[in-house]
């Protein structure tokens, strides 16, 4: 795979009886923005941290650009990382951040002033080069932190949580910022983080780790209409799901029993009436309807339970079939009220064998 | 390649194992001036070049109690500590209640204030209060040398006992009236017990610095005063190191009981106030 | 009218707490410091009269002189190698060896024994007949006779370090430990080795920690005074120069004494400050290091 820049090939690494990662492979092609999603301990951190050297893998192997990567020391690696809690030095300029990777290799000074001068030019810092980190903000210091990473043109970028320890707006910004540089450069990188939006927003491709593995490697797009687990679909936007039976197959559409109600879709390859599947919608893709509309495909009657005004959305919870809840996000413009009688049409059903059965 | 990556792994390697030379010698280095003393206060007929005594033998520790005095001298100092961990403790007790529970304009520094004679060298104000002594004649009596070392104890008292005031969270003491108790009852029930852990601390920490205080009960003391330290240093002017050895020992094993002590409940660092001037 | 009454009556009772804390410092602290200074500028033996004879006469005798210059040696170089001690212990023991609680606690020993009896057991270790020349002679190729030790100034200096070197270790070991790793990393990652992020990094955002450690080793050395009272021999820094003026001589001079005292007292002062200055010029770009 000449493609690829960074490869884990199986990796696994244990803390006692914990594994944190286990048996991850996984690989960035060159000049791709990966993002590795997921909660808190799911192995994201892991992962970066056996890429950058800092820990070793108790199994498996890491490739960087084709060379095996596994047993060499984290300062032979040739990487840039930008930290979640900036890590500038305290005790040198920004200017000397920036430089220390070049003051490190012996770059000639001029040489030096030049690439440092060119990386604050990149983050838009070149008139703070003579001050402290402690006299910047902390977009600023995280701008720093940046430039220090690309400044000697490194083959691959991390990021780690770049943006948690920002505020909102600013993480919106920075988003922003990141992506226009590392598509200028052209640059590999990968990024960790836990937020789906940031994710979403910046990434080339996303892989969501759950439990030390990977659930779903695809596009945002990929990952968002098409997620392959209740995992990755619970994690990426909102979700609703109905445990149902498989009914009817007929050619490429299936009809499930969910909840009393007779709900068609796309049929799963392979599935047999009488098992058990787990039907998958989104909030935002549930048409509602007043109560007089006529009946038509997958449109069944639902009752308002609960209303909630978000500005330009609405928020409903509906009562459907036998004891079922939906949710349900419309825009603001018609508004039910709690207690209404409403039609709701359910035009994009995903659905998943439950395992098992 | 990989003959330079085995050589820095090596050479880090190296350097690890140098510094836990460092630890192993440093450990090496400060327990054999103990075990030097503690061997010396037992052995008999050691001179010329050997590693241990030939003999063991309690003579020396029998010479110390005997002749040495020993038995007077740890009255004496017993007495002293007793007095001055007294004083201490109350005006710590008194103090700490003022600094940890009271409004005070400028705590920070009337603490500076009265912390200061840590930080200076005794021996300068020893004179002072030598010269005072001479002339109220309380030299060489156990009140006089306590008092001289109040003036070592009372700084630590206070530093203990503020805070364990400070923590007397007044929450409790609402509930415990809430509760119904009068004032009486509050003190002996809910504020003596949550301020003894901090009483006693400070109790030990003075009598410790007490028992150990050289300086000033030099310059304070008397025949009828003398201390173990005051005689563990005559002694060394005397010149036999086996006696010298001897009440070393027994002035010493109290404190590390104590030290081991301690060292299972609280952080060891904290007992290091930072200053010393011995 | 009220309010004010009992915003004093409330100030009444935090005096009458402090009184005591404050009788004990005037009267064992103050007064008799006071009664120093005082005695350092009267006449030798007398209760009258004002002179600076006492100053004169310990500052232009070169014995006197001497004094000082001894006491400023010891105290700078067991200051220095405690400094030299510290840094390596203080790194090696933050990589967590086997045994490093064993080791921290050996490091607290010297502070909570006595001065005289550290200086006892050291005299014992070093001496002729001591374990460290019976090694000596034992393990190293051409040694006739044991080294002296005891009674040197090299000696002294050992014994200073081996009393006051904790006070250095133990503010550079929570320096430290106050180090966020994540900067170390970011060294590591942006292409420095171990040796680097110790050189770059490491050691100049530690470097205020060290020195305000070194600070109390400093004080603790200036004014040693059972340490070398012991085992200074002929060696007299300047605490014990003040007992011998009034232990040695008969009447005891109290005047020349109290001079030099106030000559101790006034350096240290001196010595501390520019001390102070350094330090905080030196820990002025490393703030915010966490």
């Amino acid at each position: 795979m000449a493609d690829a820049m960074i490869e884990f090939r199986d990796v696994t690494k244990r803390y006692g009886a914990l594994v944190a990662n286990d048996h991850l492979s996984l690989t960035i092609r060159r000049g791709e923005l990966m993002t590795l999603l997921g909660p808190s301990g799911c192995g994201k951190t892991t992962a970066l941290r056996c890429l950058t050297g800092m820990n070793r893998p108790d199994e498996g192997r890491i490739f960087l650009d084709g060379a095996d990567v596994t047993d060499l020391p984290t300062h032979q690696r040739e990487l840039g990382m930008v930290f979640q809690n900036f890590a500038l030095f305290p005790h040198m300029t920004v200017a000397d951040n920036v430089g220390f990777p070049l003051m490190i290799r012996s770059r000639p000074k001029d040489e030096r002033a030049t690439m440092v001068l060119e990386a604050l030019r990149l983050v838009r810092l070149e008139g703070y080069a003579g001050h402290f980190p402690r006299q910047l903000s902390g977009g600023q210091q995280q701008r720093v932190g940046l430039a220090r990473a690309l400044v000697y043109r490194p083959k691959v970028l991390l990021l780690d949580e770049p943006l948690s320890n920002l505020d909102a707006k600013l993480r919106e910004e920075m988003r922003f910022e990141i992506k226009e540089v590392v598509t200028r450069l052209g640059i590999t990188a990968m990024y960790v983080t836990h937020d789906q939006a940031e994710a979403l927003a910046l990434s080339d491709r996303v892989a969501i780790m759950n439990r030390g593995r990977l659930q779903q490697l695809g596009t945002p797009e990929e990952i968002y209409e098409s997620p392959n687990s209740r995992f990755v679909a619970e994690f990426i936007g909102l979700s609703n799901f109905l445990d149902g039976r498989v009914d009817a197959v007929r050619g490429d559409a299936m009809t499930v029993a969910a909840s009393g109600l007779a709900i068609q879709t796309r049929a799963l390859p392979g599935v047999t009436p009488g098992q058990k599947v787990l039907l998958f919608l989104r909030p935002n893709e549930i048409e509602l309807l007043p109560a007089g509309t006529e009946p038509d495909a997958n449109t069944f009657p639902a009752k308002v339970e609960k209303t909630t005004y978000l500005g330009d959305t609405m928020d409903y919870r509906l009562s459907i079939g036998n004891a079922a809840d939906l949710r349900v996000q419309t825009d603001a413009r018609h508004r039910y009220g709690a207690g209404e009688a409403v039609r709701v049409r359910l035009p994009r059903v995903r659905s998943w064998v439950v395992e098992g059965t | 390649m990989n003959l330079v990556r085995a050589y820095m792994a090596g050479l880090r390697h190296g350097w690890f194992v140098l510094g836990y030379t460092l630890c192993v010698c440093l450990t090496l280095l400060i327990t054999a001036p103990f075990l030097m003393i503690a061997l010396r206060s037992v052995g008999k007929g050691w001179f010329g070049r050997l590693w241990l005594p030939p003999q063991l033998t309690w003579d020396w520790y029998r010479w110390a109690i005997e002749v040495g005095n020993i038995p007077e001298v740890m009255k004496n100092t017993l007495i002293i500590g007793a007095i001055a961990v007294i004083v201490s403790t109350v005006i710590g007790i008194f103090a700490g209640w003022a600094f940890g529970r009271r409004q005070m304009p400028g705590k920070e520094l009337v603490m500076a204030v009265i912390l200061l004679p840590r930080m200076i060298p005794p021996i300068t104000y020893a004179l002072g209060v030598a010269k005072i002594f001479y002339a109220l004649e309380l030299v060489d009596t156990h009140f006089g040398v306590a008092l001289a070392h109040v003036s070592v104890c009372a700084p630590y008292a206070i530093l203990v006992l503020s805070a364990t005031f400070e923590g007397l969270d007044d929450r409790v003491l609402e509930a415990a009236s809430v509760c119904g108790a009068n004032t009486i009852k509050r003190f002996f029930y809910v504020v003596l017990p949550l301020i003894m852990p901090g009483i006693l601390a400070s109790m030990i920490f003075s009598f410790t610095h007490s028992y150990n205080e050289f300086t000033l009960t030099l310059l304070t003391y008397g025949p009828n005063t003398v201390t173990l330290p005051v005689r563990t240093y005559l002694a060394v002017g005397d010149g036999y190191w086996e006696i010298t050895s001897a009440m070393a020992v027994i002035m010493v094993v109290p404190s590390l009981v104590i030290l081991a002590m301690i060292q299972r409940r609280a952080k060891p660092e904290k007992l290091v106030g930072g200053f010393k001037g011995v | 009218m009220r309010e004010l009454w009992r915003k004093r009556s409330v100030h009444g009772i935090t005096f009458f707490l402090l009184l005591p804390a404050l009788l004990c410092f005037f009267g064992l602290f103050f007064y008799p410091m006071l009664l120093t200074v005082i005695l350092s500028f009267r006449p030798e033996g007398h209760e009258v009269g004002w002179t600076l004879e006492n100053y004169t006469r310990f500052l232009s005798d070169p014995d006197g002189r001497w004094v000082i210059l001894l006491t400023f040696i010891l105290s700078l170089a067991s200051t220095a190698l405690s400094i030299v001690l510290s840094v390596p212990l203080a790194l090696t023991l933050r990589e967590k060896v086997r045994g490093h609680q064993l080791y921290r606690l050996m490091i607290l020993v010297p502070l909570v024994i006595p001065g005289l009896i550290g200086a006892l057991g050291l005299l014992l270790f070093w001496g002729s007949r001591g374990w460290f020349n019976l090694f000596l002679l034992q393990f190293v190729p051409g040694m006739a006779s044991p080294l002296r030790i005891n009674y040197t100034i090299q000696g002294l200096i050992y014994f200073y370090v081996w009393l006051y070197f904790p006070y250095t270790c133990i503010t550079t070991m929570s320096a430290l430990e106050s180090l966020d790793p994540a900067i170390e990393e970011a060294g590591a990652v942006a292409g420095a080795n171990r040796w680097q992020v110790l050189r770059y990094v490491v050691l100049p955002l530690i470097t205020p920690g060290i020195l305000a450690g070194s600070v109390l080793t400093f004080m603790a050395a200036f004014g040693a005074f059972s340490v070398p009272l012991i085992a200074g021999g002929d060696y007299r820094p300047l605490a014990v120069e003040i007992y011998k003026q009034i232990s040695i001589p008969i009447p005891a001079r109290w005047s020349a004494a109290s001079a030099i005292a106030m000559v101790m007292g006034v350096l240290q002062v001196v010595f501390l400050t520019v001390y102070m200055r350094l330090v905080r010029r030196a820990g002025g770009n490393a703030r915010g290091a966490r």
